[in-house]
Protein backbone atom coordinates (compact mmCIF):
# COMPACT_ATOMS: atom_id res chain seq x y z
CA UNK A 1 0.00 0.00 0.00
CA UNK A 2 3.38 2.51 0.78
CA UNK A 3 4.55 1.77 -3.12
CA UNK A 4 2.95 4.83 -4.23
CA UNK A 5 1.37 8.28 -3.11
CA UNK A 6 -1.89 7.17 -4.55
CA UNK A 7 -2.13 3.64 -2.54
CA UNK A 8 -0.83 5.66 0.22
CA UNK A 9 -3.49 8.16 0.11
CA UNK A 10 -6.19 5.51 0.24
CA UNK A 11 -4.16 3.68 3.00
CA UNK A 12 -4.46 7.04 5.05
CA UNK A 13 -7.89 6.87 4.18
CA UNK A 14 -9.07 3.15 4.52
CA UNK A 15 -10.76 4.12 8.53
CA UNK A 16 -12.55 6.98 6.61
CA UNK A 17 -13.60 5.12 3.34
CA UNK A 18 -14.92 1.97 5.68
CA UNK A 19 -17.32 4.58 8.04
CA UNK A 20 -18.61 6.27 4.50
CA UNK A 21 -19.53 2.82 2.90
CA UNK A 22 -21.28 1.67 6.35
CA UNK A 23 -23.10 5.01 6.91
CA UNK A 24 -24.43 4.50 2.84
CA UNK A 25 -25.53 1.21 3.67
CA UNK A 26 -27.19 2.42 6.46
CA UNK A 27 -28.99 5.05 4.89
CA UNK A 28 -30.33 3.51 2.01
CA UNK A 29 -31.14 0.53 4.23
CA UNK A 30 -33.12 3.20 5.99
CA UNK A 31 -34.92 4.05 2.62
CA UNK A 32 -35.54 0.94 1.68
CA UNK A 33 -37.46 0.20 5.22
CA UNK A 34 -39.25 3.86 4.89
CA UNK A 35 -40.43 2.53 1.13
CA UNK A 36 -43.33 -0.07 1.95
CA UNK A 37 -44.95 2.79 4.24
CA UNK A 38 -44.60 5.37 1.86
CA UNK A 39 -45.87 4.16 -1.47
CA UNK A 40 -49.38 4.15 -0.57
CA UNK A 41 -49.94 7.19 1.23
CA UNK A 42 -51.00 9.81 -1.92
CA UNK A 43 -50.67 12.76 0.85
CA UNK A 44 -47.09 12.89 0.05
CA UNK A 45 -47.67 13.67 -3.47
CA UNK A 46 -50.26 16.07 -2.87
CA UNK A 47 -47.36 18.06 -0.15
CA UNK A 48 -45.30 18.24 -2.77
CA UNK A 49 -47.75 19.05 -5.43
CA UNK A 50 -48.96 21.91 -3.09
CA UNK A 51 -45.38 23.02 -2.69
CA UNK A 52 -44.67 26.13 -4.33
CA UNK A 53 -43.11 25.40 -8.01
CA UNK A 54 -39.53 27.20 -7.65
CA UNK A 55 -39.38 25.17 -3.97
CA UNK A 56 -40.24 21.71 -5.09
CA UNK A 57 -38.08 22.58 -8.45
CA UNK A 58 -35.27 22.69 -5.50
CA UNK A 59 -35.99 19.69 -3.71
CA UNK A 60 -37.19 17.39 -6.36
CA UNK A 61 -36.24 16.33 -9.49
CA UNK A 62 -38.75 16.61 -12.81
CA UNK A 63 -41.53 14.21 -12.50
CA UNK A 64 -41.40 13.85 -8.78
CA UNK A 65 -43.72 10.99 -7.88
CA UNK A 66 -43.07 9.34 -4.54
CA UNK A 67 -45.17 6.77 -5.42
CA UNK A 68 -42.89 4.61 -7.83
CA UNK A 69 -39.27 3.42 -6.43
CA UNK A 70 -37.85 5.80 -8.97
CA UNK A 71 -39.42 8.72 -8.05
CA UNK A 72 -38.74 7.92 -4.37
CA UNK A 73 -35.01 6.98 -4.73
CA UNK A 74 -35.36 10.27 -7.00
CA UNK A 75 -36.78 12.39 -3.93
CA UNK A 76 -35.38 11.39 -1.03
CA UNK A 77 -31.81 10.40 -2.56
CA UNK A 78 -30.61 11.67 -6.09
CA UNK A 79 -31.86 15.15 -5.34
CA UNK A 80 -30.20 16.53 -2.65
CA UNK A 81 -28.60 13.76 0.17
CA UNK A 82 -26.15 11.56 -2.59
CA UNK A 83 -25.29 14.61 -3.64
CA UNK A 84 -24.31 16.43 -0.58
CA UNK A 85 -22.76 12.96 0.84
CA UNK A 86 -20.11 12.54 -2.34
CA UNK A 87 -19.28 16.32 -2.15
CA UNK A 88 -18.15 16.63 1.29
CA UNK A 89 -15.99 13.09 0.59
CA UNK A 90 -14.36 14.22 -2.61
CA UNK A 91 -14.59 18.26 -1.36
CA UNK A 92 -12.38 17.11 1.31
CA UNK A 93 -10.19 14.74 0.27
CA UNK A 94 -9.30 16.92 -2.68
CA UNK A 95 -8.53 19.84 -0.10
CA UNK A 96 -5.95 17.78 1.77
CA UNK A 97 -4.54 16.42 -1.38
CA UNK A 98 -1.87 19.83 -1.65
CA UNK A 99 -3.14 22.06 0.84
CA UNK A 100 -3.58 19.09 3.69
CA UNK A 101 -0.53 17.98 3.50
CA UNK A 102 1.11 21.27 3.45
CA UNK A 103 -0.86 22.63 6.08
CA UNK A 104 0.75 19.76 8.37
CA UNK A 105 4.00 20.81 7.43
CA UNK A 106 4.42 17.13 5.38
CA UNK A 107 5.09 18.79 2.10
CA UNK A 108 8.86 18.97 1.97
CA UNK A 109 9.11 15.84 3.81
CA UNK A 110 7.75 14.29 0.36
CA UNK A 111 8.76 16.67 -1.83
CA UNK A 112 12.49 15.53 -0.76
CA UNK A 113 12.01 12.46 -2.69
CA UNK A 114 12.59 11.75 -6.49
CA UNK A 115 8.43 12.21 -7.37
CA UNK A 116 7.58 15.51 -8.94
CA UNK A 117 4.87 18.38 -7.78
CA UNK A 118 2.72 16.89 -10.78
CA UNK A 119 2.58 13.70 -9.67
CA UNK A 120 1.95 13.61 -6.61
CA UNK A 121 -0.88 15.94 -7.33
CA UNK A 122 -2.37 13.46 -9.96
CA UNK A 123 -1.62 10.34 -7.74
CA UNK A 124 -3.52 11.96 -5.34
CA UNK A 125 -6.43 13.35 -7.49
CA UNK A 126 -6.35 9.25 -8.62
CA UNK A 127 -6.57 8.68 -5.09
CA UNK A 128 -9.35 10.59 -4.69
CA UNK A 129 -10.98 9.00 -7.65
CA UNK A 130 -10.92 5.54 -6.39
CA UNK A 131 -12.63 6.63 -3.47
CA UNK A 132 -15.24 8.44 -5.08
CA UNK A 133 -15.72 5.44 -7.50
CA UNK A 134 -15.82 3.05 -4.47
CA UNK A 135 -18.35 5.25 -2.23
CA UNK A 136 -20.97 5.28 -6.03
CA UNK A 137 -20.59 1.90 -5.96
CA UNK A 138 -21.43 1.18 -2.73
CA UNK A 139 -24.63 3.12 -3.30
CA UNK A 140 -25.61 1.33 -6.28
CA UNK A 141 -25.13 -2.18 -4.73
CA UNK A 142 -27.65 -1.11 -1.57
CA UNK A 143 -29.89 0.34 -3.71
CA UNK A 144 -30.42 -2.66 -5.93
CA UNK A 145 -29.69 -5.14 -2.93
CA UNK A 146 -31.21 -3.48 -0.02
CA UNK A 147 -34.10 -1.98 -2.13
CA UNK A 148 -35.29 -5.69 -3.39
CA UNK A 149 -36.93 -6.86 -0.54
CA UNK A 150 -38.59 -3.94 0.45
CA UNK A 151 -40.41 -3.99 -2.90
CA UNK A 152 -38.15 -0.81 -3.82
CA UNK A 153 -37.93 -2.33 -7.65
CA UNK A 154 -34.86 -0.74 -9.73
CA UNK A 155 -33.65 -1.11 -13.26
CA UNK A 156 -30.01 -2.32 -12.59
CA UNK A 157 -28.84 0.02 -15.78
CA UNK A 158 -30.62 3.07 -14.90
CA UNK A 159 -28.91 2.97 -11.18
CA UNK A 160 -25.67 2.23 -12.53
CA UNK A 161 -26.34 5.21 -14.80
CA UNK A 162 -27.68 7.44 -12.13
CA UNK A 163 -24.73 6.50 -9.64
CA UNK A 164 -21.75 7.14 -12.39
CA UNK A 165 -23.37 10.59 -13.06
CA UNK A 166 -23.46 11.04 -8.89
CA UNK A 167 -19.66 10.35 -9.15
CA UNK A 168 -18.51 12.38 -12.08
CA UNK A 169 -20.80 15.26 -10.41
CA UNK A 170 -18.73 14.91 -7.00
CA UNK A 171 -15.45 14.61 -8.62
CA UNK A 172 -15.91 17.86 -10.61
CA UNK A 173 -15.97 19.69 -7.05
CA UNK A 174 -13.59 17.60 -5.82
CA UNK A 175 -10.72 18.50 -8.66
CA UNK A 176 -12.23 22.34 -7.80
CA UNK A 177 -11.20 21.92 -4.39
CA UNK A 178 -7.72 20.39 -5.14
CA UNK A 179 -6.78 22.72 -7.79
CA UNK A 180 -7.70 25.41 -5.24
CA UNK A 181 -6.05 23.74 -2.62
CA UNK A 182 -2.88 23.47 -5.13
CA UNK A 183 -3.11 27.28 -6.12
CA UNK A 184 -3.27 28.49 -2.58
CA UNK A 185 -1.91 25.78 -0.24
CA UNK A 186 -4.84 26.96 2.11
CA UNK A 187 -7.32 24.21 3.48
CA UNK A 188 -9.69 26.67 4.45
CA UNK A 189 -10.26 28.36 0.77
CA UNK A 190 -10.01 24.65 -0.91
CA UNK A 191 -12.91 23.70 1.33
CA UNK A 192 -15.08 26.60 1.35
CA UNK A 193 -14.92 27.69 -2.16
CA UNK A 194 -16.44 24.51 -3.53
CA UNK A 195 -19.23 24.56 -0.64
CA UNK A 196 -19.91 27.85 -2.07
CA UNK A 197 -19.97 27.36 -5.80
CA UNK A 198 -21.50 23.85 -5.40
CA UNK A 199 -24.54 25.31 -3.49
CA UNK A 200 -24.89 28.59 -6.34
CA UNK A 201 -24.58 25.44 -9.06
CA UNK A 202 -27.59 23.69 -7.35
CA UNK A 203 -29.90 26.54 -7.16
CA UNK A 204 -28.76 27.40 -10.77
CA UNK A 205 -29.93 24.04 -11.70
CA UNK A 206 -33.27 24.31 -8.99
CA UNK A 207 -34.23 27.39 -10.52
CA UNK A 208 -32.91 27.92 -14.08
CA UNK A 209 -36.05 24.94 -14.54
CA UNK A 210 -38.46 27.72 -13.81
CA UNK A 211 -36.95 30.90 -13.42
CA UNK A 212 -37.05 32.47 -17.36
CA UNK A 213 -33.48 34.40 -17.37
CA UNK A 214 -31.75 31.62 -15.47
CA UNK A 215 -32.95 29.41 -18.31
CA UNK A 216 -30.16 29.72 -20.86
CA UNK A 217 -27.27 29.48 -18.02
CA UNK A 218 -28.69 26.11 -16.45
CA UNK A 219 -26.52 24.52 -18.41
CA UNK A 220 -23.40 25.65 -17.16
CA UNK A 221 -24.53 24.03 -13.57
CA UNK A 222 -22.72 20.57 -12.76
CA UNK A 223 -25.86 19.68 -11.24
CA UNK A 224 -27.75 20.39 -14.60
CA UNK A 225 -24.94 17.59 -16.21
CA UNK A 226 -25.51 15.37 -13.18
CA UNK A 227 -29.43 15.28 -13.09
CA UNK A 228 -30.67 17.52 -16.18
CA UNK A 229 -30.97 14.21 -18.31
CA UNK A 230 -33.04 12.48 -15.56
CA UNK A 231 -30.27 9.07 -15.61
CA UNK A 232 -32.63 7.29 -13.23
CA UNK A 233 -35.16 7.33 -16.35
CA UNK A 234 -33.29 7.95 -19.13
CA UNK A 235 -29.81 5.74 -18.68
CA UNK A 236 -26.36 7.74 -19.07
CA UNK A 237 -26.05 10.79 -21.02
CA UNK A 238 -22.23 10.78 -22.94
CA UNK A 239 -22.31 14.38 -23.60
CA UNK A 240 -22.91 15.33 -20.13
CA UNK A 241 -20.28 12.90 -18.51
CA UNK A 242 -18.09 14.22 -21.51
CA UNK A 243 -18.52 17.74 -20.00
CA UNK A 244 -17.96 16.75 -16.59
CA UNK A 245 -14.84 14.39 -17.84
CA UNK A 246 -13.60 17.84 -19.63
CA UNK A 247 -14.36 19.68 -16.67
CA UNK A 248 -12.37 17.74 -13.98
CA UNK A 249 -9.29 17.50 -16.76
CA UNK A 250 -8.76 21.28 -16.96
CA UNK A 251 -9.42 21.67 -13.24
CA UNK A 252 -6.53 19.13 -12.88
CA UNK A 253 -3.96 20.56 -15.92
CA UNK A 254 -5.04 24.26 -13.51
CA UNK A 255 -4.03 23.16 -10.71
CA UNK A 256 -1.03 21.15 -11.86
CA UNK A 257 0.46 24.38 -13.48
CA UNK A 258 0.11 26.64 -10.23
CA UNK A 259 1.77 24.17 -8.15
CA UNK A 260 4.67 24.09 -9.96
CA UNK A 261 4.78 27.85 -10.25
CA UNK A 262 4.89 28.61 -6.43
CA UNK A 263 6.81 28.51 -3.36
CA UNK A 264 5.91 25.54 -1.04
CA UNK A 265 5.09 26.70 2.61
CA UNK A 266 7.30 25.49 5.44
CA UNK B 1 43.30 24.28 -2.15
CA UNK B 2 41.10 26.82 -4.33
CA UNK B 3 37.22 27.22 -3.07
CA UNK B 4 35.94 26.97 -6.68
CA UNK B 5 37.29 24.01 -8.25
CA UNK B 6 35.98 22.62 -11.34
CA UNK B 7 32.13 21.81 -11.77
CA UNK B 8 32.90 17.61 -11.16
CA UNK B 9 34.11 18.82 -7.94
CA UNK B 10 31.20 21.09 -6.93
CA UNK B 11 28.45 20.14 -5.59
CA UNK B 12 26.21 23.28 -4.83
CA UNK B 13 26.78 26.35 -6.48
CA UNK B 14 24.82 30.11 -5.89
CA UNK B 15 25.27 32.71 -8.16
CA UNK B 16 23.32 35.76 -6.22
CA UNK B 17 20.78 33.95 -5.07
CA UNK B 18 18.24 36.23 -4.35
CA UNK B 19 14.90 35.48 -2.52
CA UNK B 20 12.17 38.70 -1.58
CA UNK B 21 8.48 38.22 -0.03
CA UNK B 22 6.90 41.38 -1.06
CA UNK B 23 9.71 44.27 0.33
CA UNK B 24 10.98 41.41 2.64
CA UNK B 25 14.62 40.85 1.70
CA UNK B 26 14.90 37.15 2.87
CA UNK B 27 17.98 36.14 1.21
CA UNK B 28 20.53 39.21 -0.91
CA UNK B 29 22.74 37.38 -3.67
CA UNK B 30 24.23 35.06 -2.00
CA UNK B 31 27.43 32.96 -3.91
CA UNK B 32 28.12 30.13 -2.21
CA UNK B 33 30.09 27.26 -3.48
CA UNK B 34 29.94 23.65 -1.86
CA UNK B 35 32.75 21.01 -3.07
CA UNK B 36 32.75 17.21 -3.00
CA UNK B 37 33.69 15.80 0.44
CA UNK B 38 33.14 18.94 2.46
CA UNK B 39 31.06 19.69 5.69
CA UNK B 40 30.16 23.17 4.98
CA UNK B 41 29.21 24.60 8.35
CA UNK B 42 26.12 27.09 7.71
CA UNK B 43 25.86 29.39 10.47
CA UNK B 44 23.99 32.43 11.46
CA UNK B 45 21.31 33.55 13.71
CA UNK B 46 17.41 32.18 13.91
CA UNK B 47 15.79 34.08 10.58
CA UNK B 48 18.80 35.40 8.78
CA UNK B 49 18.36 32.85 5.93
CA UNK B 50 19.85 30.10 6.33
CA UNK B 51 16.51 27.99 5.85
CA UNK B 52 15.38 30.27 2.98
CA UNK B 53 18.63 29.49 1.03
CA UNK B 54 18.32 25.37 2.59
CA UNK B 55 14.41 25.14 0.89
CA UNK B 56 15.53 26.87 -2.26
CA UNK B 57 17.83 24.40 -3.19
CA UNK B 58 15.68 21.79 -2.32
CA UNK B 59 13.44 23.32 -5.25
CA UNK B 60 10.85 24.25 -2.39
CA UNK B 61 10.96 27.93 -3.17
CA UNK B 62 11.67 29.86 -6.28
CA UNK B 63 14.48 32.37 -6.90
CA UNK B 64 13.63 36.14 -7.20
CA UNK B 65 16.54 36.39 -9.38
CA UNK B 66 19.95 34.80 -9.57
CA UNK B 67 19.62 30.76 -9.02
CA UNK B 68 21.22 27.80 -7.40
CA UNK B 69 22.56 24.57 -8.85
CA UNK B 70 23.01 20.99 -6.89
CA UNK B 71 25.11 18.38 -8.10
CA UNK B 72 25.09 19.81 -11.38
CA UNK B 73 21.45 20.44 -11.91
CA UNK B 74 19.41 23.83 -11.74
CA UNK B 75 17.69 23.53 -8.18
CA UNK B 76 13.70 24.90 -8.99
CA UNK B 77 13.71 23.41 -12.81
CA UNK B 78 15.67 20.40 -12.68
CA UNK B 79 15.86 19.42 -9.02
CA UNK B 80 13.47 16.66 -9.61
CA UNK B 81 17.00 14.23 -11.25
CA UNK B 82 19.10 15.04 -8.53
CA UNK B 83 16.52 14.80 -5.26
CA UNK B 84 16.92 11.04 -5.03
CA UNK B 85 20.60 11.74 -4.65
CA UNK B 86 20.13 14.07 -1.82
CA UNK B 87 19.13 13.57 1.36
CA UNK B 88 17.57 16.49 3.11
CA UNK B 89 16.28 16.83 6.57
CA UNK B 90 13.97 20.11 7.39
CA UNK B 91 14.35 22.85 9.65
CA UNK B 92 10.86 21.67 11.98
CA UNK B 93 10.90 18.38 10.64
CA UNK B 94 6.74 17.25 10.58
CA UNK B 95 6.02 13.58 10.01
CA UNK B 96 2.73 11.11 9.19
CA UNK B 97 1.18 11.34 12.70
CA UNK B 98 -0.31 8.20 12.32
CA UNK B 99 2.20 6.11 10.21
CA UNK B 100 4.89 4.15 12.41
CA UNK B 101 8.62 4.60 11.86
CA UNK B 102 8.83 1.66 9.71
CA UNK B 103 5.97 2.64 7.23
CA UNK B 104 7.94 6.11 6.73
CA UNK B 105 10.56 4.18 6.06
CA UNK B 106 9.36 2.17 3.55
CA UNK B 107 7.13 4.93 1.64
CA UNK B 108 10.00 7.09 1.34
CA UNK B 109 12.23 3.98 0.33
CA UNK B 110 9.54 3.26 -2.93
CA UNK B 111 9.51 6.53 -3.82
CA UNK B 112 13.32 7.01 -3.61
CA UNK B 113 13.03 3.61 -6.27
CA UNK B 114 17.27 3.17 -6.20
CA UNK B 115 17.47 0.38 -3.93
CA UNK B 116 14.47 0.19 -1.48
CA UNK B 117 15.61 -3.10 0.62
CA UNK B 118 19.23 -1.39 0.78
CA UNK B 119 17.52 1.65 2.17
CA UNK B 120 15.61 -0.47 4.51
CA UNK B 121 18.29 -2.25 5.97
CA UNK B 122 20.57 0.60 6.15
CA UNK B 123 17.36 2.37 7.97
CA UNK B 124 17.16 -0.07 10.61
CA UNK B 125 20.82 -0.48 11.29
CA UNK B 126 20.55 3.86 11.76
CA UNK B 127 17.80 3.81 13.96
CA UNK B 128 19.42 1.03 16.01
CA UNK B 129 22.53 2.83 16.59
CA UNK B 130 20.19 5.56 17.77
CA UNK B 131 18.72 3.67 20.01
CA UNK B 132 14.85 4.40 17.97
CA UNK B 133 11.90 2.36 18.58
CA UNK B 134 10.35 2.45 14.09
CA UNK B 135 7.32 0.45 15.45
CA UNK B 136 6.09 3.19 16.74
CA UNK B 137 3.29 6.14 15.49
CA UNK B 138 4.96 9.35 15.18
CA UNK B 139 2.59 10.97 16.50
CA UNK B 140 3.65 8.54 20.26
CA UNK B 141 7.29 9.63 19.53
CA UNK B 142 8.94 12.16 21.76
CA UNK B 143 10.18 15.11 20.33
CA UNK B 144 13.86 13.63 20.43
CA UNK B 145 12.44 10.85 18.96
CA UNK B 146 10.98 12.51 15.67
CA UNK B 147 14.48 14.17 15.25
CA UNK B 148 16.18 10.62 15.23
CA UNK B 149 13.46 9.47 12.61
CA UNK B 150 13.99 12.47 10.30
CA UNK B 151 17.71 12.14 10.30
CA UNK B 152 17.34 8.16 9.54
CA UNK B 153 15.07 9.19 6.70
CA UNK B 154 17.61 11.73 5.76
CA UNK B 155 20.45 9.26 5.65
CA UNK B 156 18.99 5.49 5.04
CA UNK B 157 19.54 6.03 1.24
CA UNK B 158 23.21 6.53 1.35
CA UNK B 159 22.85 10.03 -0.46
CA UNK B 160 26.04 11.86 -2.45
CA UNK B 161 24.88 14.81 -0.52
CA UNK B 162 23.37 15.54 2.43
CA UNK B 163 21.36 18.96 3.52
CA UNK B 164 20.91 19.35 7.18
CA UNK B 165 19.17 22.43 8.66
CA UNK B 166 19.61 22.55 12.37
CA UNK B 167 19.91 18.61 12.71
CA UNK B 168 20.91 18.68 16.05
CA UNK B 169 17.89 20.38 17.70
CA UNK B 170 16.08 18.15 20.32
CA UNK B 171 19.16 15.24 20.51
CA UNK B 172 20.93 14.79 23.71
CA UNK B 173 24.52 14.83 23.82
CA UNK B 174 25.31 11.01 23.41
CA UNK B 175 22.93 10.90 20.69
CA UNK B 176 24.81 14.12 19.10
CA UNK B 177 28.19 12.36 19.47
CA UNK B 178 26.27 9.37 17.40
CA UNK B 179 24.97 11.35 14.59
CA UNK B 180 28.54 12.99 14.23
CA UNK B 181 30.35 10.11 13.61
CA UNK B 182 27.41 9.33 10.76
CA UNK B 183 28.37 12.57 9.32
CA UNK B 184 32.10 11.54 9.55
CA UNK B 185 31.21 8.22 8.17
CA UNK B 186 29.09 9.87 5.16
CA UNK B 187 31.77 12.40 4.06
CA UNK B 188 34.87 9.27 4.71
CA UNK B 189 32.64 7.63 1.82
CA UNK B 190 32.89 10.94 -0.41
CA UNK B 191 29.58 11.96 0.78
CA UNK B 192 29.04 16.17 1.07
CA UNK B 193 27.28 17.94 3.56
CA UNK B 194 25.49 21.25 4.22
CA UNK B 195 24.90 21.65 7.88
CA UNK B 196 23.13 24.97 9.12
CA UNK B 197 23.00 25.60 12.82
CA UNK B 198 22.31 29.43 14.85
CA UNK B 199 25.82 28.02 17.59
CA UNK B 200 29.19 27.25 16.16
CA UNK B 201 29.62 24.51 18.77
CA UNK B 202 27.38 22.67 16.77
CA UNK B 203 29.12 22.61 13.78
CA UNK B 204 33.35 23.15 14.73
CA UNK B 205 33.61 19.35 15.42
CA UNK B 206 32.44 18.27 12.07
CA UNK B 207 32.77 21.34 9.71
CA UNK B 208 35.55 21.83 7.30
CA UNK B 209 34.46 25.18 6.29
CA UNK B 210 32.08 27.83 7.61
CA UNK B 211 29.80 30.34 5.68
CA UNK B 212 28.00 33.01 8.39
CA UNK B 213 24.93 34.72 7.06
CA UNK B 214 23.34 37.53 8.25
CA UNK B 215 20.36 39.84 7.52
CA UNK B 216 19.99 37.86 4.03
CA UNK B 217 23.65 38.14 3.54
CA UNK B 218 26.47 35.44 3.53
CA UNK B 219 28.97 37.89 5.54
CA UNK B 220 31.80 35.36 5.37
CA UNK B 221 33.20 32.17 4.26
CA UNK B 222 36.25 30.70 6.18
CA UNK B 223 38.11 27.69 6.82
CA UNK B 224 37.49 26.07 10.12
CA UNK B 225 41.47 25.89 10.57
CA UNK B 226 41.39 29.74 9.09
CA UNK B 227 39.37 30.56 11.83
CA UNK B 228 41.10 28.51 14.61
CA UNK B 229 44.26 30.52 14.07
CA UNK B 230 42.19 33.57 14.85
CA UNK B 231 40.89 32.22 17.71
CA UNK B 232 41.00 34.73 20.80
CA UNK B 233 43.12 33.61 24.00
CA UNK B 234 42.55 35.76 27.57
CA UNK B 235 45.99 37.33 28.41
CA UNK B 236 45.62 38.21 32.05
CA UNK B 237 49.18 39.20 33.91
CA UNK B 238 50.32 40.47 37.01
CA UNK B 239 53.23 42.87 37.53
CA UNK B 240 55.74 43.68 39.60
CA UNK B 241 55.42 47.37 38.40
CA UNK B 242 53.60 50.23 36.85
CA UNK B 243 52.64 49.62 33.05
CA UNK B 244 51.48 52.06 30.25
CA UNK B 245 48.68 51.33 27.94
CA UNK B 246 51.16 53.43 24.88
CA UNK B 247 53.37 50.03 24.86
CA UNK B 248 51.03 47.92 23.49
CA UNK B 249 50.45 50.91 20.97
CA UNK B 250 52.59 48.64 18.32
CA UNK B 251 50.56 45.69 18.77
CA UNK B 252 46.99 46.47 16.37
CA UNK B 253 45.51 43.06 16.98
CA UNK B 254 44.52 43.44 20.54
CA UNK B 255 40.97 44.09 21.92
CA UNK B 256 39.47 44.81 25.16
CA UNK B 257 42.72 45.83 26.86
CA UNK B 258 42.66 46.80 30.48
CA UNK B 259 45.11 48.56 32.58
CA UNK B 260 45.40 48.89 35.81
CA UNK B 261 48.44 49.73 38.20
CA UNK B 262 50.24 46.48 38.00
CA UNK B 263 47.29 44.40 36.08
CA UNK B 264 47.23 43.87 32.48
CA UNK B 265 44.40 42.06 31.01
CA UNK B 266 43.69 41.56 26.83
CA UNK B 267 42.32 39.59 24.40
CA UNK B 268 44.41 38.39 21.33
CA UNK B 269 44.16 36.43 18.66
CA UNK B 270 46.86 33.77 18.39
CA UNK B 271 48.94 35.42 15.60
CA UNK B 272 49.30 38.39 18.33
CA UNK B 273 50.72 36.22 21.44
CA UNK B 274 54.03 36.20 20.38
CA UNK B 275 54.35 40.16 20.30
CA UNK B 276 52.10 40.56 23.27
CA UNK B 277 54.29 38.13 25.56
CA UNK B 278 57.60 39.68 24.49
CA UNK B 279 56.23 42.99 25.39
CA UNK B 280 54.99 41.90 28.56
CA UNK B 281 58.18 40.35 29.45
CA UNK B 282 59.84 43.70 29.93
CA UNK B 283 58.36 44.26 33.04
CA UNK B 284 59.04 41.81 36.12
CA UNK B 285 55.87 39.05 35.86
CA UNK B 286 53.93 38.21 39.11
CA UNK B 287 51.41 35.54 37.55
CA UNK B 288 50.80 35.12 33.93
CA UNK B 289 47.60 33.03 32.79
CA UNK B 290 46.76 32.64 28.98
CA UNK B 291 43.14 30.56 28.17
CA UNK B 292 41.74 30.05 24.34
CA UNK B 293 38.29 31.73 24.50
CA UNK B 294 34.98 29.60 23.02
CA UNK B 295 35.38 29.89 19.15
CA UNK B 296 31.68 31.38 19.48
CA UNK B 297 33.58 34.43 20.97
CA UNK B 298 35.94 34.47 18.38
CA UNK B 299 33.00 34.51 16.04
CA UNK B 300 31.07 37.15 16.91
CA UNK B 301 34.50 39.14 17.87
CA UNK B 302 35.27 39.60 14.23
CA UNK B 303 31.38 39.39 12.57
CA UNK B 304 29.11 40.94 15.27
CA UNK B 305 29.59 44.08 13.30
CA UNK B 306 29.81 43.45 9.65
Amino acid sequence: MLRTVATKTLFDQRRALLGWAMSLLALVGMYAAIWPSIKNQPSMNDFLNQMPEAFRALFAMSGADMSTPVGYVQVELLSFMGPMLLLIYTVTSGASAVAGEEDRHTLDLLLANPVGRGRVLVEKLLAMVAGAVLLAAVLAVALVVEGAPAGMDLPVGKVVAAMAHLCLLSLVFGALAAALGAATGHVGAARGIPAVVAVAAYVLNGLGGVVDWLKPVRQLSPFYQYAGHDPLRNGLSWTSAGIALATVAVLTVAAVIAFRRRDVAA
Amino acid sequence: MSASGTDAEVVVRTVGLTKTYGRTIALREVDLTINAGEVFGYLGPNGAGKTTTIRLLMGMLRPTAGHAEVLGHDAWTGGLEVRGRIGYLAGEPALYERLTGRQHVEYFSWLRRRDPAGDRDRAAAMAKRLDLDLSRPARTLSKGNKQKLSIVLALMSAPELLILDEPTTGLDPFVQQEFHAMVREHTAGGGSVLLSSHVLAEVQRVATRIGVVRAGRLIAVERLDTLRGRSLHHVTAQLADQVGAEEFAGLPDLRDIEISDHSFSCSAPQSALDGLVKQLSRHPIVDFSCTEAELEETFLAYYADR
